[in-house]
């Protein structure tokens, strides 16, 4: 095991470094308010988890299975695109970008019944925290997906090769920075109490 | 100079600098009635000194943009400029404007001004920044369109650069922002928040993007960096920019009336907008280490790496510095909004500017690619007197603010807003040395440009 | 893990992507059975900082970096998984 990673290792992430310097800088907003909302819920712990009750729990679970195997599939295409297989690697780019879209819309679901329920921002600091967190992990979804189709597209063009796939592996490393929020987000917001 | 019409860029450039100058000015007699209170009274009360200061500022600034887009969009599109003609014409309608409109505040009341532009048709006037009689705020939109529409198809007909699509970005933003200058609904509440839409979704948002495009511009020009590298900071920067500075914006919506969400999302967003201001910093420097040659333009350099530097400084630390709604509560509207103000400023949008019009004046003015030795002399130590004094009006103004804050705002008796201006006059004082020495400085910038004209250029082997 | 999926007949990812999956699952059981408490929600976390991880080593490849890149997912998940864990253990009296 130790013999063929030294093949592999490298100095820097796969991708491009300037994506690298991105979902850094992305990541620590999130670290940010994720460390908000816990020091937050210390002053109003009866009040977070009384409405944390209020929220979907089976529609999360089926989110972050939907951003889970996203992500491998998106692992798949780069996999694939190393042997020179562009058709896989662009199948498996529009099999994650669906379910990226799968989020999206249980996502939407879970907001209008919560917009039905007339909640909103300022209806108490537990729904501020919870619609802010997910609503700007929302946009990141959008923004991912974007990316992903915009590779995609590329990929079907014969862009990319085995020597040559920093654009696929810059997508693939800012899609995962998605998934990797929600896996935090999920537990924090949804269940721990 | 590549193309003929980027001449066009010159007369943008002089008048900037001159109106820079009677910004300085009315600076300094702002700064002396703030310790001596009723110097100029009644010829220059305050409230019109501090009009003529920021709006002379404002001004001066837009017009170093457009003579800076004047100047490399050209160059990037490598294509002459739609039209020369259009450019000259606005600049004159924009000096002309631009004088009445200052004219118009030290020789009438600011009533008066209101009643014989006829603000009552459509009131805009009376608000920080805003003061211009709403004709002129009419004028500058004339202007801006057609001096977008003349960079437009310039972009459009020639190379698209990324530097150029992300400087188009910026202008456009830049035009489209003004327009809520426009808007003043009663509530104040409202008011205020549309207010900030021009104000800081201009020098946090857009306005960033101007900056990052004409810095990127005179890294490849004087450091021969492959345009690859520094297109990808660029995008980088930009998504940074623009994520953390639109929410940003609630960093102004903690008191003012607006929902209390603002309080978590301004304090979150804006606490990370430092971070693309540090990005540039990060990349100004490597590039330069990176330079594939040595550009005998060394003033040129030491401002775009000044720039970096000082618009971290002033925008990124002493921005985030108040930024946070609990410590906001406590600084807000003091004198380290004024320190912050002037260092941010100064280090990211005056800096940008000298920045590239140390690039292009001497190409403007004939050289080949720099002053002579003598006159970079000269323009180097502006450079350092203007810096560091800008520096110490920031730490006086910070001082002042520190101890403003103490007693006004904290501890067991408060004391009341003129008592605790008698005990931080001194800090005033300084402010007001230094802004001297700024004024120096200033001086030693513009002889630099009439310095050592016979000499030959500098090389780079000095 | 290499071993492991090779024992098991499947490719390295395959593998983290089946622990994910058991992750959240229990993850999930965990909420919808009721459970609260300070332990399980630390279990919950820990579980979640693993999850992370696995994405970062393994999905992201940061496994296979070596030097400062291979660390930063792991300093992320390392620095507020402390301060939540932290609120937490506060919030209970
Ligand atoms: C080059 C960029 C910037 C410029 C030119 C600038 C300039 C200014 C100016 C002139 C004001 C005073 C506005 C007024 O009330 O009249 C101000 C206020 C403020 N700025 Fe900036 N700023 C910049 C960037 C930043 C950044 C990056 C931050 C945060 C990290 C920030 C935080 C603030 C805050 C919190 C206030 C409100 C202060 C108060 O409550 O009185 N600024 N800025
Ligand atoms: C000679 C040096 C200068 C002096 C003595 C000076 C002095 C002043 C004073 C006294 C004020 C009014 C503060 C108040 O309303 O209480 C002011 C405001 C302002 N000045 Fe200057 N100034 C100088 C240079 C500059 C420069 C170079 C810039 C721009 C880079 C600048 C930008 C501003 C801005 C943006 C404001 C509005 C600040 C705010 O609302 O907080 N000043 N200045
Ligand atoms: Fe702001």
């Amino acid at each position: 095991m130790t013999a063929d990673r030294s093949v592999l290792q490298s100095n820097y992430p796969p991708g491009d470094l300037a994506i690298w310097i991105f979902i850094l800088a992305e990541l620590t907003v999130f670290a940010v308010f994720f460390a908000a909302y816990a020091f937050t819920r210390l002053q109003h712990v009866e009040l977070f988890n009384e409405y944390q009750l209020t929220l979907d729990r089976e529609a999360a679970l089926i989110n972050t299975l939907a951003l889970i195997t996203s992500s491998y599939f998106v692992v798949r295409a780069v996999s694939a695109i190393k042997v020179d297989d562009r058709r896989r690697c662009v199948h498996w780019l529009l099999a994650a970008i669906s379910m990226g879209l799968l989020f999206l819309i249980v996502k939407t679901f879970e907001y209008v019944h919560h917009y039905s329920e007339g909640i909103n921002l300022s209806s108490n600091t537990f729904y501020m925290f919870y619609l802010s967190l997910t609503f700007f992990h929302f946009m990141h979804v959008i923004m991912g997906m974007v990316i992903l189709a915009a590779i995609a597209v590329m990929a079907a063009r014969g862009k990319y090769s085995r020597q040559e796939h920093t654009g696929i592996e810059s997508g693939a490393s800012y899609w995962h920075m998605v998934d990797l929020v929600w896996l935090i987000l999920f537990p924090l917001v949804y269940v721990m109490r | 100079m590549q193309y003929q019409s980027q001449a066009v860029a010159k007369p943008y450039f002089i008048a900037a600098i001159a109106l820079f100058v009677a910004q300085v000015l009315f600076g300094l007699i702002m700064g002396l009635q703030y310790v001596v209170g009723d110097f100029l009274f009644p010829e220059i009360p305050f409230n019109v000194a501090r009009m003529v200061h920021t709006n002379a500022l404002i001004v001066w600034l837009l017009m170093a943009f457009m003579g800076a887009s004047y100047y490399l969009v050209p160059e990037e599109a490598e294509t002459e400029l739609y039209s020369p003609a259009l450019a000259t014409l606005m600049f004159w309608v924009f000096l002309v404007a631009a004088a009445l409109t200052v004219a118009g505040y030290l020789l009438l009341s600011y009533s008066t001004l209101a009643e014989i532009t006829m603000n009552k048709l459509l009131p805009t006037m009376g608000r920080e920044f805003l003061e211009q009689p709403t004709i002129t705020k009419i004028g500058i939109v004339i202007v801006a369109l057609a001096f977008l529409f003349n960079v437009g198809m310039t972009i459009l007909r020639g190379r698209k650069t990324v530097i150029n699509l992300v400087l188009l970005l910026g202008l456009t933003g830049l035009a489209v922002f003004f327009l809520f200058a426009f808007y003043n609904p009663v509530n104040l509440v409202l008011d205020k928040y549309f207010w900030w839409w021009v104000v800081h979704l201009w020098v946090e948002g857009v306005w960033e993007l101007i900056l990052g495009a004409i810095l990127a511009f005179v890294l490849v020009k004087t450091t021969g960096v492959d345009r690859e590298v520094i297109e990808k900071w660029l995008y980088v920067i930009i998504a940074m920019t623009l994520i953390t500075g639109i929410v940003g914006t609630g960093h102004h919506y903690y008191w003012i009336g607006t929902p209390e969400y603002w309080q978590w999302w301004g304090s979150i967003f804006s606490a990370m907008e430092p971070i693309p201001f540090f990005m540039m910093t990060v990349f100004a420097f490597n590039v330069v280490n990176k330079r594939r040659r040595d550009h005998p333009n060394k003033p040129a350099m030491l401002w775009a790496l000044g720039t970096a530097v000082m618009a971290f400084l002033g925008a990124g630390v002493w921005g985030f510095l108040h930024t946070l709604s609990p410590v906001n509560y406590y600084t807000h509207g003091s004198q380290i909004t004024a320190a912050h103000g002037h260092m941010a400023f100064y280090g990211a949008y005056v800096m940008i500017n000298i920045t590239i019009i140390s690039y292009a004046m001497p190409l403007l003015r004939g050289r080949n690619a720099a002053n002579s030795a003598k006159s970079q002399i000269w323009e180097m130590w502006s450079f350092w007197l203007m810096t560091i004094s800008m520096v110490f009006i920031t730490l006086f103004l910070t001082g002042a603010g520190i101890l403003q804050a103490y007693l006004q705002r904290m501890g067991e008796n408060p004391q009341p807003f003129m008592v605790v201006q008698e005990h931080i006059s001194l800090f005033y004082w300084l402010r007001e040395i230094a802004g001297v020495i700024f004024l120096i400085g200033l001086v030693v910038y513009i002889a630099s440009f009439f310095v050592g004209q016979n000499d030959p250029e500098a090389t780079t082997a000095n | 893990m290499k071993r492991l999926s090779e024992l098991l007949g499947i490719r390295p990812c395959t593998l983290i992507y089946l622990l994910l999956i058991s992750f959240s699952l229990t993850t999930f059981l965990v909420a919808k059975m009721g459970f609260s408490g300070l332990g399980l929600s630390l279990m919950v976390l820990f579980l979640a900082l693993i999850k992370g991880q696995l994405v970062g080593s393994y999905f992201m490849g940061l496994g296979r970096v070596r030097g400062i890149w291979r660390w930063p997912v792991f300093i992320w998940l390392f620095i507020p998984g402390i301060l939540i864990g932290m609120a937490f253990y506060l919030s209970y009296p």
